[in-house]
């Protein structure tokens, strides 16, 4: 069974979904800029958002759009309240390596 | 007149091209600045693609949201940490990368305009507990009661206000939340000496 968003099959848009999410993983394993993993993890969200568009299209169904809306709404505020920890680790610790920070280790 | 449903799966092949490689490069980049505009591109051909599945109110909260207000707040951080490379490459001294780039943003723009008319503006959006194909959104409650929505911005609003309303009430006190632990997380006082 195949079906077809505007003419694409979904299968394209699922395999594009699961390349972004794939680099958006090496992202947060390789790099150790905080900034960096946080842009790779936005790579991830919006991999899922493909998926959760590309379903809502296929099934005709509404729903999956407004659950990408509201990720996109959760995405700020991950947004704001990671890069203020960002800001605060940076001007205690003077590095925003991840593998630099080890403020709870005993 | 060229069909421009006809060219819908050539400009997919350049979107998913342009957002797998910008993503790429927003991966393996070394320089923290370079790898922002990367993702703000990755950002845009996503919203293209969007576009092309005729999900158009997401599209424009893609440009909106994730390019313009979250990347924003990614490079004030990287310009108040300092991330950026000693080696400062002079691209726009030099006219003919200059030039290069912005034909290149140019046609990259249009490219997006092309996705945005691609899809059918009569494409059927069909809604959760449909009751003629006519766009009718039927109240989940109460039977009676129907909101006719037409396109897909409307839809979205539509399942927004009526299925999803708890959700969408709680999604604002969460931003309000993280807008005042944002603001007395980053606060100089919060860091007490020792």
């Amino acid at each position: 069974m195949q079906t077809y968003i505007s003419g694409i099959p979904l299968n394209y848009y699922l395999s594009l979904a699961g390349i972004l999410f794939s680099i958006g993983v090496l992202g947060v394993l390789t790099r150790r800029n905080a900034v960096i993993i946080f842009m790779a993890v936005e790579l991830m969200l919006n991999s899922v958002n493909l998926v959760f568009i590309a379903f809502s299209k296929v099934l005709s169904i509404i729903n999956g759009e407004v659950i990408v809306f509201f990720v996109m709404a959760i995405a700020a505020a991950e947004a704001g309240v990671g890069l203020a920890i960002v800001i605060a680790i940076h001007r205690q610790k003077k590095t925003s390596n991840v593998d630099e920070i080890n403020l709870l280790k005993w | 007149m060229l069909n421009l449903t006809e060219i819908q799966p050539i400009l997919f092949m350049i979107l998913s091209a342009v957002t797998v490689g910008s993503a790429l490069l927003v991966v393996l980049n070394k320089n923290p600045v370079a790898s922002a505009i990367f993702l703000v591109l990755t950002f845009f051909s996503l919203a293209g693609i969007y576009a092309l599945m005729n999900a158009i109110f997401i599209a424009t909260m893609q440009v909106l949201v994730y390019a313009g207000a979250i990347m924003v707040l990614v490079v004030f951080v990287l310009m108040l940490l300092n991330l950026r490379e000693e080696t400062h490459q002079e691209i726009w001294s030099n006219p003919t990368k200059k030039t290069v780039i912005v034909l290149i943003v140019i046609a990259y723009s249009f490219l997006l305009l092309v996705s945005l008319k691609a899809t059918k503006d009569s494409d059927p959006t069909v809604i959760t507990n449909i009751t003629s194909p006519n766009y009718e959104y039927k109240l989940s409650d109460s039977a009676e009661s129907k909101v006719t929505v037409t396109g897909n911005t409307a839809a979205v609003g539509a399942s927004t206000f009526i299925d999803y309303l708890l959700p969408f009430e709680i999604i604002s006190i969460l931003l309000l939340v993280a807008v005042i632990g944002a603001v007395i997380i980053a606060k100089k006082d919060a860091v007490k000496k020792g």
